[in-house]
């Protein structure tokens, strides 16, 4: 699978392969933002009352919010009136029951992008609920999941069939006053998924979803749901393209995770999003609140992603160690290159006794990038015996790039244990030599450096998603490390 | 929380009161500039876990009253300078005891007051206290160490602040001018008496030029009553070296900002420090180390003992400039917590804008290590001598490092007297 005698000037150079758009006719709203429309979205997606009214508390909680402005990152000030929030495939009316009934262009776009719907369906054994736009539009091995007892839906679709469920978890990890994007995006988000297992069981298959942007000027706001019941275990795979645009494109999803005693979760995202071109025009505004609560004993959510896209990323995937024992991962990879910004990290809250948290985060910055490591490690006073490690290292690649480490340690519980260790370096240039000494080819050399910098972040990828990844960077992995 | 501002019509009355002289023109400056921003709240970020507040409350009341007199209260000023052997220069609720400044008389050295030679130094007031400081400035030192001069006895600064009959607030300024491969040390002892509530502000600034190297110790043991903010702003030319450490014991709530730019290459800076807290204390030490030229060198190495209800901050960030090639900076900071009262927020940051550098950071919060406890109580010794031996183990790595053998006698027996009470505190 691996990719042979890429190196690093390909990866810095790399042009957006996705970049086109699907000519599909959708059906937006116009630009602008204010109570109707979020009635109107509303009232599309034919939601029960109380969901409106969670979305219009929302809106009105967040105009009286401003824009943060902590994250190292500069932009050009976002008019919210100037983008449409709600864009649907026009084959809305009757949404596609199976594959065959999915419109071929999109389907396409899919091939584009190497991820064959069916082939991936069928022989990975992959349910995919791809959200195109605003709306999905199809999801695939429902009924096995069914069989389980599992559920995986379009968010819309949850809100009409289970509403005791949204009613009971939308909002309890991240609240529609969690943040100024959070609340936004619980005012106008569209769609997303819903997963929900069962107790006792252990989710048959990986479930993925692929998000799109694909209409221009609209925002994307997806709401993804996770609910892991006691002893269960799911893992789920995201992953983003999008077509190349010059207008820059908002996207503030919001993901919940709750995992009860027991259970587990593993969430993983490969995000290649449009990064704008050389100059830093164009490209995706990705600013996610993606949190998880390990809310019983013994529970685990494991957070992997690789971060190459987008021109600005602000996101901090992150676990509240509410349960006794419970544990929190956070792996990432994030690679800045040209004019992209990239401000993620996570946070780690032990609440619970016993509970454990490990943070492993590999930033590479190329070109005129900015790539910055924000995390918070908290230990609470009951918190006995927490244990957290972090390491956090960056690679710079280019004269003019620049890497920052903000670590945020707060300790309140003398039996906690925290470590946190952070480096920043270019290749070093005796591990150059060394290789270099053993008959390596200099771009073989610097292919192997990057590789092991990222394989300890790889190796907790789900093998298609690795391999994605590694595409993604164009770098061969194990294949030239042997 | 309501936060309490200094009042600026109460700092504008006590500016006022100060007698015409050199420094009415960089007062004036000073009092707008910090009516601009008065002192930062919790909503900024490198104030975030150091609330003013208190501050500002004693500011208003002290800046309402007349200025205390500026003579030392009870203190023998030559029993608590005896154990470390310098040219002591004492500050008494920042006012230079004139005295204490004829006595010195080194080849090289020569200090005025900022009054009559302010306008031949840059004034530091960019930032809320400096700006504080300098509005209330009645007057400070310029020491300027003449090009290659070797000051071979340290130059001491007694800082001794009363509190015995009534609250304080005192300034301190100091501008140290060494010139090029000059060399010298300086200990500042911070001191008090009385029990008092007392809000000393000091800023040092100090200039290396090239190839100048000099130690600086800081040593504070403060009443519990004070309240103690003091800046180092340090400016680094060509192949100079900047020893200094920092080591806190006393005071109610203490914050230390030590800026470091390194302007010139083959600088190196190396700042370091210890603080041990029980009861109530707050101590926060923020560090910049601004690397503006390569190749360089920095690093910063801080310990913290943290035990009753304590709250300890520490706060590192290497900057490293567009340009800074072959910068090697490291940080280090690691705490001991010994109660389940005490808090540390620590935060190691590394803001890097060029590609050949070697930067790192290693943080750890944590107890002593159990094994290493049984194997000295394996040895015969109680869990508690076990615990004070190791305790003092984990800050002598610091200690170590001190320049002076008298200082760094000193040092041992302050960090001693407050282990004991620490380790005491701590109950199991």
């Amino acid at each position: 699978m691996s990719t042979e005698a890429n190196d690093i000037d390909l990866l810095v150079n790399r042009r957006y392969e996705h970049g086109f758009v699907t000519d599909i006719e959708t059906d937006s709203l116009p630009p602008g933002l204010d109570e109707d429309v979020i009635r109107a979205i509303s009232g599309r997606k034919n939601e029960p009352e109380f969901m409106l009214e969670w979305r219009l508390k929302a809106y009105r909680y967040w105009l009286t919010q401003k824009e943060p402005v902590w994250s190292h990152v500069s932009y050009t000030p976002i008019d919210y009136q100037s983008i449409s929030y709600f864009s649907a495939p026009k084959s809305d009316a009757d949404r596609p029951k199976s594959l065959d009934e999915v419109d071929p262009k999109l389907l396409e776009t899919y091939e584009k992008l190497g991820i064959p719907l069916h082939e991936r369906a069928k022989l990975a054994g992959v349910a995919v609920d791809a959200v195109f736009d605003s709306v999905s539009v199809a999801t695939t091995f429902k009924g096995k999941l069914a069989e389980a007892g599992v559920i995986f839906c379009p968010f819309s679709e949850a809100v009409i069939e289970h509403p005791e469920l949204i009613k009971k978890y939308l909002g309890s990890v991240v609240p529609y006053r969690d943040n100024f994007f959070a609340s936004l995006n619980s005012a106008v988000f569209s769609d997303g998924s819903f997963v929900y297992i069962p107790k006792g069981v252990r989710c048959p298959m990986e479930l993925s979803t692929y998000f799109r942007i694909n209409a221009a000027n609209t925002g994307q706001f997806e709401r993804t749901l996770i609910i892991a019941e006691e002893g269960s275990y799911v893992s789920y795979l995201e992953g983003c393209t999008a077509p190349m645009r010059d207008e820059n494109q908002l996207h503030a999803a919001v993901v919940e995770l709750i995992a009860l005693k027991d259970a587990e979760i593993k969430y993983s995202t490969v995000q290649n999003w449009y990064p704008g071109d050389e100059n830093g025009k164009g490209g995706i505004f990705n600013f996610v609140t993606k949190r998880g609560d390990c809310r019983g004993d013994n529970s685990k959510i494991s957070w992997t992603q690789v971060e190459t896209g987008s021109a600005i990323t602000w996101k901090y995937p992150s676990c509240i160690l509410r349960g006794d024992n419970s544990v929190g991962e956070f792996y990432s990879v994030a690679v800045t290159n040209n004019m992209q910004q990239a401000d993620t990290g996570t946070k780690m809250i032990h609440i619970g006794k016993n509970t454990r948290s490990t943070i492993v985060s590999k930033g590479i910055s190329a070109g005129k990038a900015q790539n910055s490591y924000r995390g918070l490690v908290r230990i609470m006073p009951q918190a006995t015996n927490a244990r957290n490690h972090t390491q956090c290292d960056s690679l710079l690649i280019g004269k003019q790039c620049g890497a920052h480490t903000f670590p945020y340690i707060e300790v309140r519980n003398p039996t906690a244990q925290v470590e946190h260790e952070a480096t920043t370096s270019k290749i070093s240039a005796d591990q150059l030599f060394y290789c270099r000494q053993r008959g390596i080819a200099e771009e073989d050399a610097v292919n192997m450096i990057v590789n092991g910098f990222c394989k300890e972040v790889f190796k907790e990828l789900p093998m298609e998603f690795a391999v994605e990844a590694q595409a993604l960077l164009n770098v061969s992995l194990e294949g030239a490390v042997g | 929380m309501s936060a309490v501002a200094v009042d600026q019509n109460l700092l504008e009355a006590a500016v006022g009161r100060l007698a015409e002289d050199g420094l009415t023109a960089l007062r004036k400056k000073a009092l707008s500039n910090f009516g601009k921003t008065g002192f930062p709240s919790l909503r900024h970020e490198d104030w975030r876990y150091t609330n003013l507040a208190a501050a500002a409350e004693l500011s208003n009341s002290c800046l309402s009253e007349p200025s205390p007199p500026a003579a030392p209260g009870s203190v023998d000023i030559g029993q608590l300078t005896a154990e470390i052997d310098a040219h002591w220069i004492v500050v008494s609720n920042g006012t230079v005891i004139p005295e204490t400044l004829s006595a010195l008389q080194e080849a090289g050295v020569s200090i005025t007051p900022l009054s009559a030679s302010v306008n031949s130094v840059e004034v530091h007031i960019d930032d809320p206290l400096s700006s504080f400081n300098a509005s209330l400035l009645s007057d400070g030192l310029l020491i300027r160490i003449a090009d290659n001069a070797k000051v071979e006895k340290p130059i001491g600064f007694l800082l001794l602040d009363d509190a015995e009959t009534a609250a304080g607030l005192s300034q301190t300024r100091f501008i140290i001018d060494l010139g090029r491969n000059a060399s010298a040390a300086f200990v500042e002892l911070h001191r008090s008496s009385g029990n008092n509530a007392h809000f000393a502000n000091s800023v040092i600034q100090i200039e290396l030029g090239t190839g100048a190297s000099a130690d600086y110790v800081r040593l504070q043991e403060r009443g519990a009553g004070h309240l103690q903010i003091g800046r180092l702003q340090a400016l680094l030319r060509e192949g100079a070296t900047l020893n200094y450490t920092s080591i806190d014991v006393g005071g109610k709530l203490i914050r230390n900002d030590v800026v470091a730019t390194i302007d010139g290459a083959h600088a190196t800076a190396n700042i370091s420090g210890i603080y041990l807290a029980d009861g109530k204390q707050h101590i926060d030490n923020h560090i910049l180390i601004d690397h503006r030229v390569g190749p360089a060198t920095s690093r910063q190495n801080y310990r913290g003992i943290v035990g009753g209800r304590a709250r300890c901050v520490f706060n590192g960030k290497a900057l490293v400039r567009e340009g800074a090639d072959g910068t090697d900076a490291e940080q280090s900071n690691h705490n001991l917590l010994l109660t389940d009262t005490a808090e540390i927020d620590t935060k190691p940051e590394l803001v890097i804008y060029a590609d050949d550098v070697k930067c790192s950071h290693g943080t750890t919060v944590g107890q002593l290590d159990k094994t290493a406890l049984f194997y000295l109580q394996s040895r015969g010794l109680t869990l508690e001598q076990a615990k004070i031996l190791l305790t003092r183990a984990f800050a002598g790595h610091i200690l170590r490092k001190l320049p002076l053998e008298n200082v760094k006698k000193y040092a041992h027996q302050m960090i001693d007297r407050k282990l004991d009470h620490l380790t005491g505190d701590s109950g199991q």
